[in-house]
């Protein structure tokens, strides 16, 4: 049984459970984050506006498998599988076009490239269902052999292919061109009416289908298919992999037909040239810098503070929405005062982000607004980061975040709309039919941990926002609500932003607050601004500050103030200070 | 096995039967159903789509509904919780219910039990509706929009298609479709972004124009055509928005500054007079009467903005306006002087037989759309009494508000069902300004309007399908644009 197993299918199971692992083990939350960025309905109307446009069919697929990236572990085995499936296909064409088997390694490199393309999250899936539907379709071209049989490829194949995949069709023509070229025993008269009528319906199909499957621009409505997540841009790489999937089975048997004697060698170069191609191509698509941002927006998501504070103390987050997620975790686990100074701060955007008409930035200070109890703003924010998608997609995360902000607010009959929507998707569907039902008690809602506190310390006094005055708002809500977020929100604002004055001003805010002592960097900030003040009306700082901070401040003192270059000589021991990022942090 | 498997059948169609219940035993119910959209008691016109309803209840296992003219014709529909009607027997019930009361009368199986409803009316009316409408679908949201378009919808039927989508032109938006008189044949609309324009359709013939001249605060905003076809009166308007923190009302919108200007299509010249530019004053919403002779418009005193949003006051006025030479009369008139209600009033609508104005009222500002309280209102010309529309208005807001091409129905914009997205709801009102139940627009699927995301902005009646030939349209659109002027102040 096993000598069955030749080396071209080992290769193929080596191939899919690299990608499986991949994905897996390092770049799941690329996953996590394609999935949050779509709404996939099981409705007859989704399915009828998703396909209804030229590739329609292959964005709805995408979508359909998008959807269980939920789970990386699924997601993961979907995208290895299809991308062995085009890998095996493309080796049976070239099978099929008589290559020698040691060709094999020829038709890794579209699967490989496709593979470093999805590591950009704004590849889609879609786009690698529109070219497996491709391969598909000319791996069945080569069993046809009458001409009766080849030319109802063209008549039916081309337009039914621009449906379901798009502008990709020209790589089936592309195909069929070249192959019926090589056949020898072809008439003219049969190529000639074989190619008038491709090339016809290749250029009068989507002109005659443009501004009626939806209304795009001309280079769009060829394209068809989103490939790539801003339809703006020309996916010029998927491209060129269409032309090695056109080109791949010929190349493999025309090198069959060298003849080359040294099969060995034959294989270790087309493996050599693999692994040097594929090593370069991946290192250019991998991104593990946007992986670990997607990672703690996943956490953030999910509500596992824990988690983030554990992955920022293995390795500290440089990026501005990871701070701000690290942030939003320190707070929600009352650490913000404590520990945000042992981590890299980017000053007050990394607490709260300002409003930008993206989607991933709203989105995350979206997240902030929420738990701080700004729910309107929260509402707000997500909902511009799904307006915001390029290809005019949902998103399941928004509308999720629109059926809690609407219950919060006590707007039920809002709240059970975007409920009855959620219910025709797969992950979102048991949780949607829960709160519907919980929408009838108010005391599931309000004993609810999340919504039921957000419900006590949401903001209730109305005032227009105001993203250049955010210590304001914060103070606001403070002397409303008395929410310890708030309070350690407001105070690292004024930490942040350098304003010892206000930070002192609004510190007694925080009295009645549960604190068992005064956060540290508190406590740094006041012994500071109490040494600044050089008060001489009282002699003792009126703050119960630990004997080991004050001492450490005259250790800090004593080096800032003699040294030329201090900087490096604080940089070890006082780094994780407040007076550190005072002084040395823009 | 066989046995096995018939077992299983048996005891299935003893199930089914059981969970069906036999109809001999009909439980009455004193009640209307509660069914959605809430169709009892609403005013029809006779070629509208079928009334498609889903009925409100939990576990409704079947149900039948039986609709009866007075004549004794009727339609029989078997169904469960969402009762489709088969269109082609309802537009014969219909045919031969003019003037008549429909009465639907509903049995709804519930556990095995069946409950006969009280038999609700539908009143057919005799007035005729025009074709359909249009409106712009829109998700309800702040700054950024996604997918969008201005469709047009067959009231005869459920086919609905767009005129325009803004896919069509990326990163674009579009706004202020408006029709001559439901002409489906003259109608404007502006595109934003960076090939935007105004898009002007006159009798086939395609244009777009830049509208931002140097004398003016902004391109042409809010449109409202002339019965003559020659010009549009246009607001120009600075606007800004901003944010609410924590309140019902989401957003505020307000303008720092507006003016009032005509658009002379022949001419392709901007005019205004001091009546309608001034600067202590913001001019917009305007309308033209239906003899062409008046223009009606807003006003509100300038005040610092957004501070100061609730002293916002606008009123309804009117200027006189001759089409002929195209320069308004000397004095303005007041016809609502809403702030001493302290009210404020949007979207003022004529209805073309000339004797009523439909407006929006409501607290402050002048986006409604945005506010809670707004209800719709009429002045009637010939009594000069105005009243809130009770019958029309819910308790949330009540918006834009366009008539049909005979007076006798209004389409209007509410958030009634959810507060938020905003649904057309079509009306009859009679000679004497009186309005019928309004219904909300039938869709072949009641679930329609749970599962979209979009709002019907700006319904507005058309009297046939507007042919927009979109090949033309792209290419206009992409091409350089019409330089409107500002021509001269006409006072």
């Amino acid at each position: 049984m096993y000598k069955k197993i030749s080396i071209s299918d080992l290769s193929s199971l080596l191939l899919g459970t690299l990608i499986f692992l991949f994905f897996v083990l390092f770049y799941s939350f690329h996953l996590h984050y394609q999935e949050q960025y779509q709404l996939f309905l099981f409705t007859f109307d989704y399915f009828f506006q998703r396909v209804m446009q030229p590739g329609g069919f292959s964005n709805y697929l995408g979508s359909f498998f998008t959807q269980f990236y939920f789970y990386p572990w699924l997601g993961s085995l979907i995208i290895a599988v299809m991308l062995v499936l085009l890998q095996r296909i493309l080796f049976a064409t070239a099978q099929n076009l008589r290559a020698e088997k040691n060709m094999f390694v020829l038709s890794f490199f579209p699967g490989l490239m496709y593979w470093g393309l999805l590591c950009d999250e704004n590849y889609l899936l879609g786009g690698l269902v529109s070219i497996l539907l491709i391969s598909l379709t000319n791996y069945l071209y080569t069993f046809s052999k009458s001409g009766l049989v080849k030319m109802l490829f063209i008549f039916f194949g081309i337009p039914l292919l621009y449906l379901v995949s798009g502008g990709s069709v020209i790589f089936f023509f592309l195909f069929v061109f070249i192959m019926e070229i090589k056949e020898k025993n072809r008439s003219w008269k049969f190529l000639f009416l074989f190619y008038f009528l491709g090339i016809s319906l290749i250029v009068v199909i989507p002109f005659l289908l443009k501004n009626i499957l939806g209304m795009f621009p001309p280079v769009r409505t060829f394209v068809g298919v989103d490939y790539f997540r801003y339809p703006i841009n020309f996916p010029l790489v998927v491209g060129a992999i269409g032309f090695l999937l056109v080109l791949m089975p010929f190349l493999s048997t025309f090198l069959s037909n060298r003849g080359f004697s040294q099969k060995r060698t034959v294989v270790f170069v087309q493996i050599f040239t693999l692994f040097l191609f594929g090593g370069w191509f991946m290192n250019k698509s991998v991104d593990f810098k946007r992986e670990e941002i997607m990672e703690y927006d996943f956490y953030v998501r999910m509500r596992k503070w824990e988690e983030i504070i554990q992955k920022a103390e293995a390795k500290a987050p440089q990026s501005p929405l990871s701070v701000t997620c690290l942030n939003l975790a320190l707070g929600k686990e009352g650490l913000l005062g404590d520990r945000m100074f042992e981590f890299y701060q980017n000053g007050v955007d990394g607490l709260i982000p300002d409003f930008t008409k993206d989607f991933t930035i709203p989105m995350v200070a979206g997240e902030v607004y929420y738990h701080l109890g700004f729910i309107n703003t929260a509402q707000r924010f997500s909902f511009e980061a799904m307006e915001a998608l390029p290809d005019y997609q949902k998103s399941v995360r928004t509308i999720k975040r629109l059926a809690e902000t609407s219950l919060i607010n006590g707007n039920y009959v809002l709240s059970r709309k975007y409920l009855k929507i959620l219910q025709h998707t797969f992950y979102y569907r048991k949780w949607a039919i829960y709160f519907e039902r919980a929408l009838n008690s108010e005391e599931i809602i309000d004993r609810h941990p999340e919504y039921g506190l957000l419900r006590r310390v949401k903001l209730d006094r109305d005032f227009f926002f105001s993203g250049e005055e955010k210590d304001m708002m914060l103070g606001i809500m403070l002397s409303e609500k008395k929410s310890k977020l708030a309070f350690e929100y407001l105070m690292a604002y004024c930490l942040l932003n350098k304003d010892i004055q206000h930070f002192v001003q609004y510190f007694p805010l925080g009295e009645s607050l549960s604190y068992f002592a005064i956060p540290r960097h508190y406590q740094e900030a006041l012994i500071y601004a109490w040494d600044v003040s050089k008060s001489n009306v009282v002699k003792e700082i009126p703050y119960n500050i630990n004997n080991q901070i004050k001492s450490s401040l005259n250790a800090y003192k004593r080096i800032y103030t003699s040294q030329s270059d201090p900087q490096n000589l604080l940089r070890d021991d006082f780094a994780d200070t407040y007076w550190y990022y005072f002084h040395f942090r823009n | 096995m066989k046995g096995l498997v018939f077992s299983i059948i048996s005891f299935l169609m003893l199930l089914n039967g059981a969970c069906q219940g036999e109809k001999t035993v009909v439980q009455e119910k004193d009640e209307y159903p509660h069914i959605f959209p809430d169709y009892v008691g609403v005013t029809i016109p006779l070629g509208i789509a079928p009334l498609n309803f889903r009925i409100e209840l939990d576990s409704v296992f079947r149900s039948e509904l039986n609709i009866q003219n007075s004549s004794g014709q009727n339609i029989v529909v078997k169904s469960g919780k969402n009762i489709s009607i088969p269109i082609d027997e309802w537009k014969h019930l219909l045919k031969t219910s003019k003037g008549d009361s429909l009465m639907f009368h509903l049995d709804i199986n519930r556990k095995g039990t069946w409950f006969r409803f009280s038999p609700f009316p539908v009143y057919v009316s005799r007035d005729s509706i025009d074709y359909g409408l249009s409106y712009r679908l829109i998700a309800p949201g702040y700054e950024i929009y996604s997918k969008m378009g201005i469709y047009q919808r067959s009231l005869n039927d459920f086919e609905q298609n767009a005129i325009v989508e803004n896919t069509l032109f990326q990163g674009s938006c579009m706004n202020c479709h408006c029709y001559k008189q439901t002409s489906a044949d003259n109608m404007s609309l502006h595109i934003r972004g960076p090939q935007g324009g105004t898009v002007l359709l006159k009798e086939g013939n395609l244009n777009v124009l830049d509208t931002k001249t140097k004398e003016t605060l902004s391109n042409c905003v809010y449109p409202y055509w002339h019965p003559s076809g020659n010009y549009i009166a246009y607001s120009v308007n600075k606007t800004q928005q901003t944010f609410h923190a924590a309140h019902e009302k989401r957003i505020e919108v307000f303008d720092h500054a507006s003016d009032i200007v005509v658009y002379d299509i022949k001419n392709n010249a901007l005019f205004s007079c001091d009546q309608l530019q001034s600067d202590n004053h913001m001019e917009t919403f305007p309308a033209f009467s239906p003899d062409g002779k008046s223009l009606f418009f807003c006003s509100a005193q300038v005040d610092s903005l957004p501070l100061q949003i609730e002293n916002i006051k606008y009123s309804l006025l009117r200027i006189a306006f001759n089409p002929e030479t195209g320069k308004f009369g000397p004095s303005v008139d007041t016809l609502f002087n809403a702030a001493g209600l302290d009210k404020t009033v949007s979207f003022p609508r004529p209805s073309y037989d000339g004797r009523f104005i439909m407006f929006t009222s409501f607290d402050y500002g002048n986006f409604s759309i945005w506010h809670q309280e707004a209800d719709l209102w009429l002045y009637d010309t010939e009594t000069g009494v105005n009243r809130p529309l009770d019958e029309l208005n819910s308790d949330q807001t009540e918006s834009y508000h366009s008539w049909s091409s005979n007076s006798r129905w209004i389409v209007f914009s509410s958030r009634r069902q959810n507060g938020l997205y905003t649904m057309p709801f079509i009306a009859h009102i009679d000679e004497q300004g009186n309005p019928g139940k309004p219904f909300l627009l039938p869709q072949e699927d009641p679930d329609y309007y749970d599962m979209t995301f979009y709002s019907f902005n700006v319904p507005e009646f058309i009297n046939g399908p507007v042919d927009m030939d979109l090949d033309e349209l792209e290419k206009t659109v992409n091409s350089e644009h019409i330089q409107v002027v500002f021509g001269r102040s006409n006072d």
